[in-house]
């Protein structure tokens, strides 16, 4: 399992999470490069749905931010 | 949108000077109804703010947030672009100038050159390369840099052997264009503009005069400019920390401050450049990254001046986390650390009298910034009066107009500054020229219109993935090659391929002709953030006859390469996985239709302080009905507390003549005593409740400008409110005018300077307070020669030629004691010889004992503070900053912007600053405006809700959770109610779809099905 790397599916609003990831780079704050971001219009527009089917297609976390 | 010239008035503007701020200003003309003509004596745009590595306080790439505008002024239909030309003469009067411009022959036809670079590669010249501040070589045929807009070739006549020996024309042989034209001559344009702004920046100090650093002697004492290149990835070392001598990397650098500032010498300036401090810190972070943190630093300076928005917390930062060591000493020479050593020794003197000698490996000389001999002898050509420094001389009151009418100033050219602060005067300028030449708006500009767009309804998605090196900044750690081959490996793109710069004029070329000739329907850029850059990539595919909305964006840079520098692999496949996820989306990607919305003309100023009266004025004068909202019943804000401005202007004439002006103005409702209690809408549309005690208003209007200002705080430190004997700010000043007796009296009087500002609690700088009381100091010293006068301060900070008066202070005998922030000064009351007195003590930094004065009075100096206006920011949907003031859209090159669009901010509700930069920047916000309400439409963002009306079942949830009310159920007969869009209402969260249970809603380009595809190929493992 040393090669297992965790996938976390995550949603950050466009208007505050996404962009304070993009000022983690801007800040060259190091962290796990194990996220998977995906940028949507408001953390609203996450449907449950979307969590179950991160989880459905391998996903071992989500994270929803905004 | 042609309209007939009144009053004859030219429609168009000329703007000298290509930096950042002759960008600005000239992009904010060409959106707003003006032709411009940019002048640039160089052969490309970009100035100087294009050689630097990053910009502080964010530490921003600088190439990444200007090449964006670079391209837009190459591209602009409205900016007419004249490189290697100068102004020689301009005739005429305030909106009808007749310019004079000679253009230098590039001997490369531009229409016909490639830029394939084959002309530099076969030129047998070396030369110094200028550019690189003469670190390395470039060819006599070269190219700026690589960004270069226009990216077009030039041979350097001066440098070029057929010039010089008549034979070799090696660069025409091989050119495969056939772009080489040695027959160019030089031309001579006469050009008929409304208005001139000057923008010609600065140049660097050179300090090879001044034997004592050995610049020029030791090949590893460097300036700040050679620094900035040799961090650069497109710079000599290709961005690897390397020291000039040895090539080695260097593992302890130091920075001398001040080196040609604040320096009576012969030959120095005498003013400080305001802008080192900050960006000697930065330098110093940004080595320590690409080093990796194992780089010793140290910067040797006499006042630390981090005096601007966030400035102050980069230095804690730098100190307190990072380990660059900060010495107060100024450095009086630099030797070889031993004989045949490439290494420096530095002799210094400790702030308690030590005299230490310490090796380093480079030394990075802090030179300020001047105006050179070229610029002056300009401005004695065009009539323009300089101060005695070599600026162009303005009124506080008036910041970016020069002493002849029509013509106009911004950036560095009227006083040292910082790139925010040239912005801001760029807008500035334009806003002080469509004021003057308003009539003429749209009557020499042509509209944009581009091709057909292409219907891809029927098509197999076929998508373009177009991979950025970012210079070193995604190439250095992710490896670019791999993931375009892998992305070739991708469902449905038939294209991949990489690029330095992706965002660079010629990728934008390369990117419409790929799309051509692979006949791309969607088209993936995997580069640094969407929030800066899509737009631009949008633009290029629209101009390829592709819906904008047919592009998906990779973040590989900010939130891949820059947060796992150490991890390179781990990187690389997160990239790949990035580009799969939005290639994945992009295939799925359907055009949207563009969204126009009518603008109303009015604009709401909110605050009549200076900034708002300022803005106001010039928005009126442009033309627009303006709002002009005031809380409280007086106009003139806190400058009504200002006797004069840092030189001598009188400040309550000018608050008297802008309240007369603003009274007598027909376009200018003023509304005093009126208090906001709502504000609805967006851009173009808003609606404002205001409460008087006359009756409540609605006001109607397009835009917002923020003017609420800012306050003293009155801290209960120092005795305040303790002692009467204790003041605050303008205080003293008023005191002394109404009661003189009390000035005859008095023995001493001290300051206090940082009173609640740069402690934990309350970080920031307040900028003017160092300022205002040596003003106060000199005066009372005018007044009073004989009297005891001290300044106790942390560090003093009269940036730019504010130097003058502290320099006057300390000549007029006033004493200045340093304390630090553990070892604040005491105030206790006293009797002393049956006086009633104050004693002060405070412990002196080179005595390192404590002292005591006695004085009958004491000023604090205490921080300026926001309003409270989390209310007013709620309404609008802005942010504060951590510290309550104002957060605008880009701290750099969107200094008065807010993210949401239509709504501006100026004056101290963004930070303390002193009036001619409330002024200016009051000026840019209402530039801004006018861009917006010059137009008779606004396209807003499309991304809106859409509803199926036949799966919804009308249940109303939807209408129920839409916070901006813009869904609402509607009757349809036969079917009871359905859900009904109101798409300019609609912010295009997407709360509707997600609550809704029939899934009748969806949201444009980010449909469910386009999401669940990023999910999945997010989710997969490859």
């Amino acid at each position: 399992m040393s090669e297992w790397e965790a996938k976390i599916t995550t949603f950050l609003c466009n208007w505050c999470s996404y962009g304070a990831a993009d000022l983690a780079g801007v800040s060259r704050f190091q962290y796990p490069p194990n996220f998977r971001i995906i940028r949507v219009p408001c953390s609203a527009r996450v449907s449950p749905k979307f969590i179950l089917a991160a989880f459905r297609h391998g996903a071992d976390g989500v994270w929803v931010s905004g | 949108m042609k309209k007939k010239p009144q009053e004859n008035f030219y429609g168009a503007v000329m703007v000298v000077g290509g930096g950042i701020a002759g960008i600005q200003a000239a992009l904010d003309l060409a959106d707003s109804g003006f032709l411009v003509h940019m002048v640039e004596k160089s052969p490309a745009i970009g100035g100087v703010m294009s050689a630097l590595d990053k910009t502080f306080p964010t530490n921003d790439c600088s190439m990444c947030i200007l090449s964006p505008k670079l391209v837009e002024v190459g591209r602009h239909r409205n900016i007419r672009l004249l490189t290697l030309s100068e102004v020689e003469s301009i005739e005429g009067e305030p909106g009808r100038f007749t310019v004079t411009v000679r253009e230098r022959p590039r001997y490369v036809d531009t229409d016909k050159c490639i830029a394939c670079g084959v002309c530099a590669d076969k030129c047998p010249r070396k030369v110094e390369d200028a550019y690189n501040q003469g670190l390395g070589t470039r060819k006599a045929a070269y190219v700026l840099y690589p960004q270069a807009v226009p990216l077009k070739y030039a041979i350097d006549a001066d440098h070029c052997i057929y010039f010089e020996k008549g034979k070799c024309r090696a660069c025409e042989k091989f050119c495969p264009a056939g772009a080489i034209d040695f027959n160019q001559k030089e031309k001579v344009h006469q050009i008929d503009v409304g208005s001139i702004i000057l923008a010609p920046g600065f140049t660097s100090f050179d300090p090879s005069g001044m034997d004592v650093y050995g610049y020029g002697r030791l090949p590893n004492v460097v300036t700040s400019m050679q620094f900035e290149r040799i961090l650069n990835a497109s710079g000599p070392f290709e961005g690897h920390l390397t020291r000039p001598s040895d090539h080695k990397a260097p593992a302890k650098i130091a920075w001398l401050q001040c080196v040609g500032s604040r320096d009576m010498h012969e030959g120095a300036n005498p003013y400080c450049s305001g802008v080192c401090c900050m960006y000697a810190i930065k330098e110093a972070l940004v080595a320590r990254e690409h080093a990796g943190g194992d780089l010793e630093t140290a910067i040797f300076f006499m006042d630390m001046r981090t005096h601007g928005k966030g400035f102050e917390q980069t230095y804690m930062r730098a100190r307190d986390e990072e380990g660059v060591r900060f010495i107060r000493s100024r450095v009086h020479s630099i030797e070889p650390a031993g004989p045949g050593s490439d290494d420096l020794s530095i002799h210094y003197v400790t702030e308690n009298g030590e005299i230490r000698d310490e090796v380093f490996d480079l030394v990075v000389l802090s030179t300020g910034l001047e105006i050179s001999p070229e610029i002056r002898e300009l401005a004695s050509k065009l009539d323009i009066d300089l101060d005695r420094d070599g600026f162009a001389s303005t009124s506080s009151f008036q910041p970016v107009a020069t002493s002849r009418p029509g013509i106009f100033s911004c950036g560095a050219f009227a006083g040292v500054k910082d790139i925010p602060q040239s912005v801001m005067e760029a807008s500035a300028a334009y806003s002080a020229s469509a004021a003057l030449l308003s009539p003429a708006r749209n009557t020499l500009t042509t509209e944009k219109s581009y091709p057909p767009e292409k219907s891809v309804a029927d098509e197999e998605p076929r998508v373009g993935v177009f991979v950025c090196h970012c210079g070193i900044n995604i190439g250095g750690v992710v490896d670019v090659p791999a993931v375009r081959e892998y992305a070739k490996t991708l469902p449905n793109v038939v294209y991949a391929g990489d690029n330095l710069f992706t965002c660079s004029q010629d990728t934008q070329e390369n990117i419409r002709k790929t799309i051509q000739e692979h006949r791309l329907n969607r088209v993936v850029v995997a580069a640094c953030t969407p929030r800066t850059h899509e737009p631009l990539f949008q633009e290029t595919i629209r101009e390829a006859g592709l819906n904008p909305y047919l592009f998906e964006f990779a973040n590989i840079r900010d939130q891949d390469s820059w947060v796992h520098q150490k991890e390179p692999e781990r990187a690389t496949t997160k990239a790949k996985d990035l580009v799969r996820m939005a290639v994945a989306k992009a295939s799925l990607l359907e055009p949207i239709d563009r969204l126009q919305l009518e603008v109303n003309h009015n604009a709401l100023v909110i605050g009549a302080g200076v900034a708002g009266m300022a803005a106001a004025l010039n928005l009126a004068d442009q033309g627009f009905h303006t709002f002009l909202v005031e809380r409280s019943g007086v106009l003139g804000g806190q400058a009504n507390n200002v006797r004069t401005t840092w030189n001598g202007e009188s400040v309550p004439d000018f608050i008297a003549d802008l309240t007369r002006r603003i009274q007598a103005h027909d376009r200018i409702d003023l509304l005093l005593e009126a208090d906001i209690q709502d504000i609805s809408g967006f851009v173009g549309n808003f609606t404002t409740k205001v409460k008087q005690p006359s009756g409540e208003k609605t006001l109607e209007h397009g835009v917002v400008i923020v003017a609420t200002g800012g306050v003293p705080c009155s801290p209960q430190e120092y005795l305040n409110g303790e002692s009467d004997r204790v003041t605050v700010w303008h205080e003293l000043e008023q005191l002394f005018e109404k009661e003189p007796e009390r000035l005859a009296a008095c023995d001493g009087v001290a300051f206090i300077q940082c009173v609640g500002s740069r402690e934990p609690e309350r970080p920031y700088c307040s900028k003017l307070c160092c300022t205002a009381s040596i003003q106060q100091a000199i005066a009372l010293k005018k007044a009073r020669p004989d009297l005891d006068v001290t300044v106790l301060y942390r560090d003093i900070r009269t940036f730019g030629q504010r130097e003058d008066l502290y320099r006057e202070a300390r000549e007029r005998g006033v004493l200045f004691i340093r304390f630090s922030v553990d070892q604040k000064p005491t105030v206790e009351k006293v009797d002393k010889d049956g006086k009633k007195m104050l004693r002060i003590g405070v412990t002196d930094p080179i005595l390192g004992r404590p002292i005591h004065l006695y004085v009958d009075y004491l000023n604090l100096a205490t921080a300026i503070v926001p309003r409270p206006v989390e209310d007013l920011a709620k309404m609008l949907k802005v942010p504060l900053n951590e510290d309550g003031f104002f957060l605008e859209a880009h701290i750099k090159l969107r200094p008065v912007d807010f993210s949401t669009d239509g709504v501006f901010v100026c004056g101290l509700a963004h930070y303390p600053k002193p009036i001619e930069e409330s002024i200016a920047q009051a000026q840019a916000a209402a530039g801004r405006a006018a861009r917006l309400l010059s137009q008779e439409t606004i396209d807003v963002e499309p991304i809106v809700s859409v509803v199926d009306q036949d799966l919804c079942i009308g249940c109303g949830l939807c209408e129920a959770s839409c916070p901006f009310g813009a869904i609402r159920l509607v009757e349809v007969p036969g079917k009871g109610y359905r859900a009904e869009n109101i798409s300019a209402l609609c912010k295009g969260c997407g709360v509707c779809a997600a609550a809704c249970p029939q899934k009748a809603i969806d949201m444009k380009h980010f449909r469910d099905r386009q999401i669940r595809a990023a999910i999945r190929a997010g989710a997969e493992r490859i």
